[in-house]
């Protein structure tokens, strides 16, 4: 009579998917994409940025953009380390080379630069071979350009 | 009476766990298709190749000659005439001249002390004239 009973229990219990831990695979699976999730990203140089009403999105995967720092006293930043003018050739040519020539170059530079740190460093960015260059912006609402 | 009861008592006992798994994949979903992460924006152009030098009639030649103070002279080609505007105004004079000559060429020329913002502002009024021939330069005293 027991021995019956036990494995009438037994079937029952196979009868449905345990779903209970369909939850807990969920999570796990959320916080191990979270976790293994690295975004390739320099810091934000604290610059001031200049403004453009005919800026465009940069057409390019985030992986092929490089973004060079430029402060007001015209230090130069790439990917968090700081370089002199005439090193920004030798840098920026070999990741030139590894990204196959897809690489874009986005100019950050403070609002305030004079204008001579900025020919330099596209006269650095030919040295390289470098061909598509974006001059990175902030987007200005024309009611702002209009109070000008 | 007494079975009914029971058996109201045990539903309200357990939360219902089968839902949960749904509930967690349709937050997973969610923010996978909300996320979006913000492109930067900018001013593209194509820099010319070393040692790359094309020469250029000079009635083909705009040249834009942006001052320390953000004023910027404008000299048609050959000619000595200089027209001082802002940078807003280029928009318009830009369309108006290769409206009269396709072949024009935008040569932006930058004092080396000005703050590179006016360089931005002249290349923002080319760009929303839809001009594509724009050299940069740096101006030689």
């Amino acid at each position: 009579m027991s021995m019956k009973g036990g494995f009438k229990r037994k079937n029952k219990a196979s009868e449905e998917i345990p779903s209970s831990s369909l939850a807990d695979i969920a999570f796990l699976l959320l916080i191990f994409f979270m976790v293994t999730t690295v975004f390739q990203r320099d810091k934000d140089r604290r610059i001031e940025w200049t403004e453009a009403e005919a800026a465009q999105k940069i057409d390019e995967k985030q992986k092929n953009i490089l973004n060079i720092w430029m402060e007001r006293d015209g230090a130069i930043f790439i990917n968090d380390q700081e370089y002199q003018m005439a090193e920004v050739s030798q840098v920026v040519g070999p990741l030139y080379a590894a990204s196959d020539r897809a690489l874009v170059i986005s100019i950050r530079g403070d609002r305030e630069v004079p204008y001579r740190f900025m020919d330099q460093v596209q006269k650095e960015l030919v040295a390289a071979g470098v061909v598509r260059v974006v001059f990175a912006t902030q987007l200005e609402q024309s009611m702002q350009r209009e109070r000008r | 009476m007494a079975v009914i009861n029971n058996k109201k008592s045990r539903v309200g006992g357990e939360v219902p766990m089968s839902s949960t798994a749904d509930i967690a994949f349709l937050l997973l979903i969610f923010f996978l298709v909300t996320t979006t992460f913000p492109k930067d924006k900018g001013l593209a152009i194509v820099l010319p190749e070393e040692a790359e030098e094309v020469q250029v009639s000079q009635k083909n030649i705009l040249h834009l000659i942006i001052q320390a103070n953000g004023l910027v002279d404008v000299k048609r080609g050959e000619s000595q005439q200089v027209q001082t505007m802002r940078a807003a105004e280029i928009e318009s004079l830009w369309r108006q001249e290769v409206a009269a000559n396709p072949n024009l060429i935008a040569a932006v020329k930058t004092d080396p002390t000005a703050p590179y913002k006016f360089m931005v502002d002249v290349l923002d009024a080319l760009h929303s004239a839809n001009a594509e021939r724009i050299s940069l330069q740096v101006l030689e005293n």
